[in-house]
């Protein structure tokens, strides 16, 4: 193991000659912004999040091109539809009344004696319960054979299949005559399956025994109604009976029948436009009112400060509110200028605050003072130190305020203090949702998740940002 | 530290002239002016407006005198719609409960999210640190209303699942009504507060003060305890203030989806019927308390760090 | 350092073949590569080398202050011996025996008194935590004791001072207070790594001038580490020169500074200063940078930057040649340096190894 030479040669001694740098690292050198976007194309979670932010944006601005929907129409036939993909609509005749089914052959109420039968026994249920024709949104029609000593006939509808007779909550409907054996149904039907149940009641007591059946219902739309939404080109496209093809629903819709998909589109366009619109304008006033009091230095500095100071204590959420009743805006009006003016108005003096102080740094800073020894004028020295060495924080700031603008009108739009309904917001779709939360998640589900994700890509684009512009910062996390 | 307190409260009293004068100048933007006697909804009510506002007088400087008067007396005046309540009497009725919440939410996120930080801090880069800063994003992405929405549905599954009303769905009264609004609305600051604890107890962890205890042959506990804790907590407290800020009015969307009768709920009421007074009165209220807050969590911070407390 | 003749109890700590590496993003750093040195009892050693060299990884590695991953000890032993009872290996010692020795039987100072002590807590505090830790006073017995050790440190009014926070204090004053805080429990070995760097010349020695005193007051032994071949010209009995994870020479001070036996260490006696007026020498730095130790050379890790570089240089790193001087009487620690040109086949050097120093194999 001693290495020590003993077999080495004369030759092995010769002295050769080294650089001394030989171990000098060359490495091609970088700008500023050249390695900072190396930085931030290594991290993938910043990458993915540019990605979600650019699909957002096409969304938000090709989408509607695309799909091309009215977010305001309202289909009261499809109410709380979860998502589903293709639909079909059977057109129907406008108002064709039933006329029902009255049997002739049969009495229309029990005999005086049998009623006046303590010891009679219960009515059973009707036998051959059936649909009549397509059951479909507009119409259910509904025969049943007729029961013997019957006055009348109770309709009940449920979603589920009912086993006992405390299940069938409140009737539908009824019939008067122990031949009037036939009912339709036109009360706010959605496509989906339905129990429907009959009872029979001899004019003094109702039977406890009940006959049900499911039906499925489908999709259907009056030709007046298909032609005023454009389903059909004319009245002559088109006879009774057809079937024509709705427009999918892949997000489902809402209480009113809206089409999520396409408030979602409109929805981001309220959302996004104050989400970015706002920082834009206040981290740009920021910025200059920042940079100018970092610049003047002395009493201006102070002066401008003592206001920045001001403004920061405001409460903030409570003068959003504040400023949005002090434009005039009543409850239930949409406001999304006051909005926007309040959020500038509220949010300018961090970014100042963070600016005058950059400015004031980088002032100080060995190579700017060196500069101005070098007889550099002022606009020199804002151009070639100030601006891009600012930039990079200015950038970071923007994009951490964004998600928090973008949860600001959320807020505010959810207690229903921003953009009001009928105008969709995420945060007022959110609102509307929650109403309807337990039987139709969706509603809610689908709006909060875009401002999640929205906020969570923002938030992790801005980590990523902060981690390739400040070399400083890169070993914390 | 007299001298930092007194100046610290003059400075918290100047601010909250501020935000009365800004509350007074927004309320009278508004277009009609509000305080003008015919939107009184009641006789008696205008004229004891007209009394004690002197709206008969030009607003500037008349009024505001009146109205500063009356802000530094702690006389808020008297409801628009709510008939001879004085704003006082509802403030004081809604604010112990939005306040007990708040305590409860503000234990509750900072007792968690120091903890939390501390652990992810420690167990960097293994399983418990990224399960909990996966939720931590979780939690600093989804809006409150989410988590009230889903909080209520949980319990809504919980009590159908056991067949009993384990806990409340809404509503006001008993400490188990307090549990998951609190929860619901300490979350986003909890989630906020553990990642800064564990960036700042990273920072720790490498300190050559961490070093030197562990050169002393302190054991782990102890060094984690005395010297890593006890310093990381530092920045957490500083940010303390904004947090509580952050609940107080987070307490607006929670009151209203749990039904709790507080003062945010109040407020957001107010809105809705243009109760002008009460409006103002809540505002200033709040910015009142805000600013007591901030300059308590700065003189707590100068308790804790003897650098604070005993150099300026 | 390895005296010439061999008695285990002659030494407080002994380390041998040390080897420490660390994972990092971009690979392996080997930043000690196999160390052995003796440390004399009652006697200072230092080790001497130019920053990033592996001293201080080498005594952190001894104290399990290395942060573990990323840092890794592959191999070596480190025995603490006291006069009395049998030796302590510190190389893989559970952090719970760890504590025990770490504060009590060796005591540590930092290089930065500012940072080094935490600035949330008294510095009596500071100083009773040790005595707690290890003897188990109470917090009141620990205060008397603070008082004392500041005292010693010659800290005056250490009543009040051993209740002021770190931030009342001047960085030299620290390094007393720090000094202190190692002393606290009499340990056997004192571990000063780089303890006068942060501060300024005249507090400098005023430090070195108070761990003279100390250790002969207590007897103990000293490892200093620095770059400061003035510290090390006052404070040294013994000195191992480190370089690019390796030592490349070791012996008493008085060899190493007289007759060095590496370029690398004359290259050093060169760069620095001296206020002796006989001795006008214009400072010659060494030139170019020490090698990258992801990769470290196979041969000599002083290859590329030594002025007398050899053709067998570049591929082997030679065992250290054992140097015998005429002029040696009293003195009886092992001079040795690895340097090809000790070898005998070597082309005579001017000031490394032609001055009549007789060489051989060890």
């Amino acid at each position: 193991m001693s290495d020590h030479g003993q077999e080495l040669s004369a030759s092995d001694f010769t002295p050769v000659s080294v650089r001394p740098d030989a171990h000098g690292i060359a490495r091609p050198s970088q700008s500023y912004w050249q390695d900072a976007w190396r930085r931030l194309r290594r991290n993938r979670r910043a990458i993915a999040s540019l990605w979600i932010v650019i699909f957002l944006l096409a969304f938000t601005l090709i989408g509607p091109l695309l799909w091309r929907v009215d977010p305001y129409a309202q289909n009261l036939d499809r109410i709380s539809q979860p998502p589903s993909l293709a639909a079909q609509t059977l057109l129907v005749e406008r108002g064709v009344q039933w006329e029902g089914v009255t049997l002739d052959d049969w009495p229309t109420g029990p005999a005086q004696a049998w009623l006046a039968d303590p010891e009679r026994g219960e009515l059973p249920a009707p036998e051959g319960l059936e649909v009549v024709g397509d059951p479909h949104t507009l119409s259910v029609r509904l025969r049943w054979q007729p029961v013997a000593h019957a006055a009348g006939y109770q309709v009940y509808r449920n979603t589920y299949r009912p086993t006992a007779i405390n299940e069938l909550g409140l009737p539908l409907g009824e019939t008067w005559a122990g031949n009037d054996v036939g009912y339709e149904d036109q009360l706010a039907l959605t496509p989906s399956t339905y129990w429907y149940s009959i009872t029979a009641t001899d004019g003094l007591r109702e039977s406890e025994q009940f006959v049900s059946i499911p039906v499925d219902v489908q999709l259907a739309t009056t030709i007046e109604s298909a032609l005023a939404r454009g389903l059909i080109p004319s009245r002559d496209a088109a006879r009774a009976g057809d079937y024509v093809a709705m427009p999918a629903n892949p997000f489902g819709t809402d209480y009113l029948g809206r089409d999520m998909l396409a408030r979602l589109m409109y929805g981001a366009r309220t959302s996004l436009f104050i989400g970015i619109a706002a920082p834009l304008l206040f981290v740009f006033f920021g910025t200059v009112y920042g940079a100018f009091a970092g610049f003047a230095g002395g009493r201006t500095d102070d002066f401008m400060m003592r206001i920045a100071d001001f403004v920061i204590a405001l409460p903030f959420l409570l003068f959003m509110i504040l400023i949005r009743v002090a434009s005039g805006i009543g409850p239930g009006e949409s406001g999304i200028m006051p909005l926007l003016l309040a959020l500038v108005v509220l949010s300018w003096p961090a970014t100042a605050r963070l600016v005058r102080g950059q400015i004031l740094q980088i002032r100080e800073e060995g190579y700017v003072q060196a500069a101005r020894l070098l007889g550099a004028r002022d606009h020199y020295l804002i151009l070639r130190h100030m601006v891009p060495n600012t930039l990079g924080v200015i950038l970071v700031t923007l994009t951490f305020a964004i998600p928090t603008a973008i949860f600001t009108e959320a807020f505010l739009s959810f207690i229903g203090m921003g953009v009001a309904p009928p105008v969709p917001s995420w945060g007022s779709m959110s609102n509307e949702g929650l109403k309807s939360m337990l039987n139709s998640p969706h509603e809610l589900f689908f709006p909060a998740l875009f401002i999640s994700i929205t906020v969570l890509a923002f938030n992790m684009l801005g980590d990523g940002l902060r981690d390739a512009l400040d070399a400083r910062m890169r070993s914390r996390e | 530290m007299w001298r930092y307190t007194l100046r610290r409260l003059i400075q918290g009293v100047i601010t909250v002239w501020f935000i009365a004068t800004a509350t007074f100048a927004a309320m009278h933007m508004v277009p009609g002016d509000p305080l003008g006697s015919e939107r009184a909804t009641t006789e008696s009510i205008r004229q004891s407006l007209e009394a004690r506002y002197g709206l008969d007088q030009p607003v500037f400087p008349d009024q505001y005198l009146i109205f500063l008067g009356n802000m530094a007396r702690g006389d808020f005046g008297i409801s628009f719609t709510q008939q001879n309540r004085s704003v006082n009497d509802i403030i004081l009725e809604a604010f112990p409960v939005s306040a007990q919440l708040g305590v409860l939410a503000v234990l509750f996120a900072a007792l968690g999210g120091v903890l939390l930080g501390a652990l992810t801090a420690l167990n960097r880069n293994r399983l418990p640190d990224v399960i909990i800063m996966f939720l931590v994003i979780l939690g600093i992405s989804i809006p409150s209303f989410v988590f009230a929405a889903l909080g209520q549905l949980a319990v809504v599954r919980l009590n159908d699942w056991s067949g009993q009303s384990l806990l409340p769905v809404a509503g006001w009264g008993t400490f188990q009504h307090m549990l998951l609004p609190a929860l619901v609305l300490g979350l986003g600051t909890m989630a906020f507060l553990t990642r800064l604890m564990r960036s700042s107890m990273l920072e720790v962890v490498n300190t050559d003060y961490v070093r030197t205890a562990r050169a002393k042959g302190v054991p782990p506990l102890r060094v984690f305890w005395r010297h890593q804790l006890r310093n990381a907590v530092l920045p957490v407290i500083t940010v303390l203030g904004p947090a509580i800020a952050a609940i107080t009015t987070g307490g607006f969307v929670v009151e209203l989806v749990f039904a709790i009768p507080g003062l945010g709920r109040t407020f957001v009421e107010a809105v809705q019927q243009l109760d002008y007074t009460l409006i103002m009165g809540t505002t200033v209220f709040y910015g009142a308390f805000l600013v007591l807050m901030v300059i308590l969590v700065d003189l707590l911070y100068g308790w804790v760090d003897p650098r604070v407390r005993l150099g300026s | 350092m390895r005296q010439k003749h061999d008695h285990d109890q002659d030494y407080a700590l002994t380390v041998d073949n040390l080897k420490v590496e660390f994972d990092t993003y971009g690979g392996t750093v080997h930043a000690v590569r196999d160390v052995s040195f003796g440390l004399r009892r009652g006697k200072t050693l230092a080790i001497v080398g130019e920053s990033g060299c592996g001293k201080s990884v080498t005594v952190q590695a001894l104290m399990g202050l290395i942060p573990m991953p990323p840092g890794r000890i592959t191999r070596g032993s480190a025995k603490l011996r006291s006069a009395a009872s049998e030796a302590t290996e510190l190389i893989g010692l559970r952090e719970r025996e760890l504590n025990r020795i770490r504060g009590n039987r060796i005591g540590m100072i930092f290089q930065d008194p500012m940072t080094s002590l935490n600035p949330t807590m008294r510095i009596g505090d500071q100083i009773v935590e040790t005595l707690r830790v290890h003897r188990g006073m109470s917090i009141r017995e620990g205060f008397r004791e603070a008082e004392r050790l500041l005292d010693r440190v010659r800290i005056s009014e250490a009543r009040e001072r051993a209740r002021q926070y770190p931030f009342e204090f001047s960085g030299g004053m620290l390094q007393r207070v720090m000094i202190a805080v190692a002393l606290a429990c009499s340990p056997e070995v004192l571990i000063a790594d780089e303890p006068t760097t942060a501060l300024d010349v005249t507090i400098q020695a005023q430090i070195l001038d108070l761990m003279q005193a100390l250790q002969r007051e207590e007897g103990m032994s000293i490892i200093l580490i620095t770059h400061d071949l003035g510290v090390v010209a006052r404070m040294a009995d013994d000195v191992a020169v480190m370089y690019a994870g390796q030592i490349v020479e070791s012996g008493s001070a008085e060899a190493i500074f007289h007759r060095g036996g590496h370029p690398y260490t004359l290259g050093l006696r060169r760069a620095t200063p001296s206020n002796d007026p006989e001795n006008r020498q214009r400072l010659e730095p060494i030139e170019g940078s020490p090698p990258d130790l992801f990769h470290p050379p196979v041969g000599c890790g002083y290859f590329a930057r030594c002025p007398h570089a050899m053709q067998v240089c570049e591929g082997r790193m030679p065992d250290p040649f054992e140097l015998h001087h005429a002029a040696d009487t009293a003195d009886d620690v092992l001079h040795s340096a690895r340097c090809w040109l000790q070898h005998d086949q070597a082309p005579r050097t001017e000031g490394v190894n032609q001055n009549g120093a007789g060489r051989g194999a060890s």
